[in-house]
């Protein structure tokens, strides 16, 4: 027997036709008979003692159903658990889904109203009335850590959330003894995944429900709509926080309109809303909006970093250290101080360095609630390690490329323990580094810089490198933190009577393509034609579980995994019934594009098998069983590292200070490829959206924790113009213990993009290099710079 | 139930015409989203930023989350549904945007969505200054012609590059349009 070698890899995507007609249905679109609206009423101010809740005249209102405060809350539901609660004693703040004593951040929810409208319940909420006492707002990491600094949780001694540390060799005392010290302050500002669709969420926990609920039976349930990356783990959460088994609960995903990590946390909204529903026996939807957004929806980034980075006079970095301090919110967000976490393990980036020592705090504030945003830590620490490399350079005349050539993990070292606890399995490093320079030479980048340059215009380039972990497991390895959360994924592949063939995955889709993605890997690896395979997923009942979702670059390394391997399964299985069909051996037959071929040109379609499979099961000798299913569980080995290169070159105006991006190019090792348009998508997606926070997204707080960043004219994604001319190169190294071959990709763009931007500003610019330490770009500070250096 | 009555008014939608009863706060978007059950016009930010929310409203692009439905009596509306499906048989007047559903097929072709939520907004909006450019058209005009709609997941290089490649076509050879 031969598999079929197509893998269809320029197929186009399965999702456009029903996005580009606008019948594909979101979660807004969505809404049952007799839907009731909820609007939330969320704190003015930053910190402060609820005095009285007032909720009389709101609820008298004519189209009001319920008024619910913290009171009810607390009477339905338990406080909300951490995901990740993984550092040896992290902090719990027992917090329930809604303020029931103080508030903590502009945004904090203290009631929510149910209306027959949103409209209604919106005029509602402002009819609440609410008596704050005000206590003085800890608006930065430094004031939250003074000695009589506010506590934010009255049962903590101080408001750090949790310290964690790592070290490899002899730790930072190595710095003592290098030839050359540099020492650098780094500041990272707040930005987050803002996606275009709010979050939203429908619960329908109905009187026939509830009444079910009493009984074993099959009706009484708790049905859950909303846009999470996460299905399983919400419905874990809610089981937990309302009491109910997590058979009775549905969780259904519809299409997503982006998530970045934001729709990978869980949030109160969706407990409030489920209890919403069981008080008013009535289906209720909440759609955050966009104002509501910008304090609502998970924050992330926001770090100071303190680096130290210690090299032998030819450039031989023999030590680094970071202690690293991320700004979190007024409560604990589902992944906790996780983002922040990562530089502990991923601190030395793609380097080889002998000794490290990294330590990350995370420190609350009143701010809105930290979390998940596309890469999570890892630009950050990116931004730690290169920014310290290029410092080193400027003090040692090296030049930056070659100090990286000279220090990077080399091929013939994998896979190499990087100290920190990461295993980097796979890759050639350097060369990923040389494409880089090798293509944007060639591409003509330097004489458009040295031309410029003699016209006295501001314009350089960066190049710099990252690592990506991606596929988190495994699930044994993980249970031994502090958390319950697996990393395996399970797969189902079932063949129909007409030979169509569906996967059902727990991953879920948000705009990276899976229902193409995944129907290619398992048509390549089943041997049907691609436009066979239909991928189904958000449907906790029909579809398998994956605890931890879809977040993390899962999708290409993990369950395409397990969807590959359980299509090998399925393909024997049509394979024996194929042989049966044919009267022929197994051995003699062939399987490609939806048939399976005998020697001499016998040959019988997948719908031929099906019909036996299901409809004609007399075709068949007594030894077959019906039906044609597969499953499958991958567990990961452990996290296979994704990594490469980019070079961007930037244009810096004299006038303004302001930077543009005038070309971009990456050279992208994450294994196998499955389709190419798609993964090129991911990586130019994540740039761009981490040129924003570079240049011009930051949320903003005034020093009363009064948000000012509320609006998309505040707070400045990048629009059409913003971005540059982009391109992607590839290099496929197959990762040792993966079986689709592939690594994840959805977050490599993000990594190196604040790296390479400030090294190119730096080039553009005299002054040498390693100067810049904090992000966003202030126009301000370049200008400053430029006044300074020029004559 | 606001105690401020309702509205009747007329609209016609994608080439039919339909009446509503409206609350004077309505706005258009949710006149179309709820009420006329067109759900492909999206809501982004109802800040008027956006531009999930475009349509053509008697021939000009305007953002439905800034208009109120009542504004709309008697107008004319296209929402995508009308403008990327082929014509229904019954259909009298001429569909508008006919550069649209090739637009479309562009951005399949060149990857110019990932999540899909912008892309009505963004197809409108991209054959309205598709059309607009003439035979002039180049990135930069693309760039500016579509600085009203944000798209948070491609970073715009395949949008961009669609509507360059649909009506460059268009325009300087019209014989492609119709081969032989």
């Amino acid at each position: 027997m031969t598999g079929s070698n197509e893998t269809f890899k320029e197929v186009l995507r399965f999702e456009d036709d029903a996005l580009l007609n606008g019948s594909r249905r979101f979660i807004d679109d969505l809404e049952p008979r007799g839907t009731l609206h909820i609007a939330m009423a969320r704190s003015p101010v930053a910190h402060a003692r609820l005095a009285s809740i007032d909720i009389a005249k709101s609820s008298s209102m004519p189209g009001v159903h319920t008024v619910l405060t913290g009171e009810d809350i607390s009477r339905h539901s338990t406080p909300t658990p951490i995901g990740w609660e993984h550092i040896a004693d992290q902090r719990r703040t027992e917090s329930l889904a809604m303020a029931t004593s103080t508030v903590r951040y502009v945004g904090h929810i203290v009631a929510a109203v149910v209306a027959e409208t949103r409209a209604i319940a919106e005029d509602a909420v402002d009819a609440i009335e609410i008596d704050y006492d005000l206590l003085p707002a800890v608006m930065d990491v430094d004031a939250a850590r003074e000695p009589n600094a506010p506590i934010l949780h009255s049962s903590w001694p101080d408001n750090v959330l949790a310290t964690d540390q790592q070290t490899s060799g002899d730790g930072r005392s190595a710095l003592k003894s290098a030839h050359t010290i540099v020492d650098l302050e780094l500041d990272i500002g707040r930005a987050f995944g803002c996606p275009l669709e709010t979050r939203g969420v429908i619960a329908d926990w109905g009187l026939q429900n509830q009444a079910g609920s009493q009984r074993s039976g099959s009706v009484g349930r708790l049905i859950v709509d909303l846009n999470s990356q996460s299905p399983n783990r919400v419905r874990e959460v809610l089981s937990q926080v309302l009491g109910v088994s997590v058979s009775d609960l549905l969780v259904r995903v519809p299409a997503i309109g982006g998530g970045f990590g934001a729709k990978a946390n869980y949030y109160g909204e969706e407990i409030i809303t489920c209890i919403a529903s069981k008080v008013c026996g009535r289906p209720v939807k909440y759609i955050e909006d966009r104002s509501e957004s910008f304090v609502a929806t998970s924050h992330a980034r926001d770090a100071k970093m303190s680096v130290s980075i210690g090299a032998d006079g030819d450039g031989s970095i023999v030590a680094f250290r970071s202690d690293v301090v991320g700004t979190l919110g007024g409560e604990v967000s589902s992944v906790g101080m996780g983002p922040i976490w990562v530089s502990t393990r991923a601190g030395t980036g793609s380097y080889q360095i002998p000794n490290a020592d990294i330590t990350t705090t995370g420190v609350m504030t009143n701010r809105t609630p930290f979390g998940s945003f596309r890469g999570w830590g890892s630009p950050i620490a990116n931004f730690a390690i290169e920014r310290a490399i290029d410092a080193l350079a400027d003090r040692l005349s090296i030049d930056p490329i070659d100090l990286r050539l000279k220090n990077m993990v080399r091929p013939e070292q994998m896979p190499f323990q990087n100290g920190l606890g990461w295993r980097l399995d796979s890759g050639d490093y350097p060369e990923a580094l040389r494409r880089t320079l090798k293509s944007v030479t060639q591409a003509g980048w330097f004489d458009e810089v040295t031309d410029a340059t003699s016209n006295g215009r501001f314009v350089g380039i960066g190049l710099v490198n990252f690592i990506e972990a991606t596929g988190v497991g495994n699930s044994r390895k993980m249970g031994r933190l502090p958390m319950e959360q697996g990393g395996f994924d399970e797969a189902v592949v079932r063949m129909d009577s007409t030979g169509t063939v569906q996967v059902f995955t727990g991953q879920t889709g948000m705009g990276q393509g899976i229902e193409t993605t995944l129907a290619q890997v398992c048509a390549t690896a089943l041997g049907a034609n691609v436009n066979d395979v239909r991928v189904v997923f958000g449907d906790t009942d029909s579809c398998p579980y994956t605890g931890y979702g879809t977040g993390g670059c899962r999708t290409a390394p993990v369950a395409a995994s397990s969807v590959m391997l359980a299509s090998q399964d399925l393909q024997g299985q049509v394979l024996e019934m194929a042989a049966s069909l044919l009267n022929l051996d197994e051995a003699e037959l062939t399987i490609s594009n939806s048939a399976v071929s005998g020697p001499t040109g016998e040959k019988v379609t997948f719908a031929d098998i099906g019909t036996a499979a299901y409809r004609k099961l007399n075709r068949l000798p007594e030894h077959h069983s019906p039906t044609l299913q597969a499953r499958y569980v991958w567990d990961p080995v452990d996290r296979t590292i994704g990594y490469g290169s980019i070079a961007v070159m930037v244009e810096v105006c004299a006038d303004t200070g302001l930077v543009s991006v005038l070309r971009y190019h990456a050279v992208d090792d994450c294994g196998y490829v499955i389709n190419p348009a798609i993964v090129d998508g991911q990586v130019m997606g994540g740039f761009v959206q981490v040129l924003g926070s570079t240049l011009m997204e930051e949320l903003r707080y005034d020093e009363d924790g009064n948000p000012l960043t509320t609006t998309f004219r505040d707070y400045l994604v990048p629009l059409a113009g913003d971005v540059p001319e982009m391109t992607v190169e590839h290099m496929e190294t197959l990762p040792p213990d993966v079986p689709s071959g592939s690594k994840g990709v959805g977050e490599a763009g993000t990594m190196a993009a604040m790296s390479a931007i400030a090294q190119a500003v730096e080039h553009a610019l005299p002054g040498g290099y390693g100067w810049i330490r904090s992000i966003p770009l202030s126009p301000e500070l370049l200008l400053h710079h430029i006044d300074a250096a020029t004559p | 139930m606001s105690g401020t009555g309702t509205h009747q008014l007329s609209i016609s939608i994608n080439g039919r015409h339909e009446n509503f009863d409206v609350e004077p706060r309505s706005t258009l978007a949710e006149l179309l989203r709820e009420q006329a059950g067109l759900t492909g016009t999206k809501i982004g930010c109802e800040q008027g930023s956006c531009g999930a929310c475009t349509i053509l409203f008697d021939g000009e692009q305007v953002r439905s989350c800034l208009m109120f439905a009542v504004q709309a009596a008697d107008s004319e509306v296209w929402t995508i549904e009308g403008l990327a499906s082929p014509p229904p048989e019954n259909q009298t007047s001429p569909t508008p945007l006919a550069g649209l559903p090739e637009l479309a097929e562009a951005f399949k072709r060149n990857h110019a969505l990932q999540c899909g939520f912008c892309t009505p907004g963004m197809l409108i909006a991209g054959t309205l200054i598709g059309e607009a450019c003439g035979g002039a058209i180049n990135e930069e005009r693309v760039k500016e012609g579509l600085s009203g709609n944000i798209c948070r997941c491609t970073g715009y290089q395949g949008i961009v590059q669609s509507v360059v490649e649909v009506f460059e076509l268009k325009t300087s050879n019209p014989a492609a349009e119709k081969p032989q």
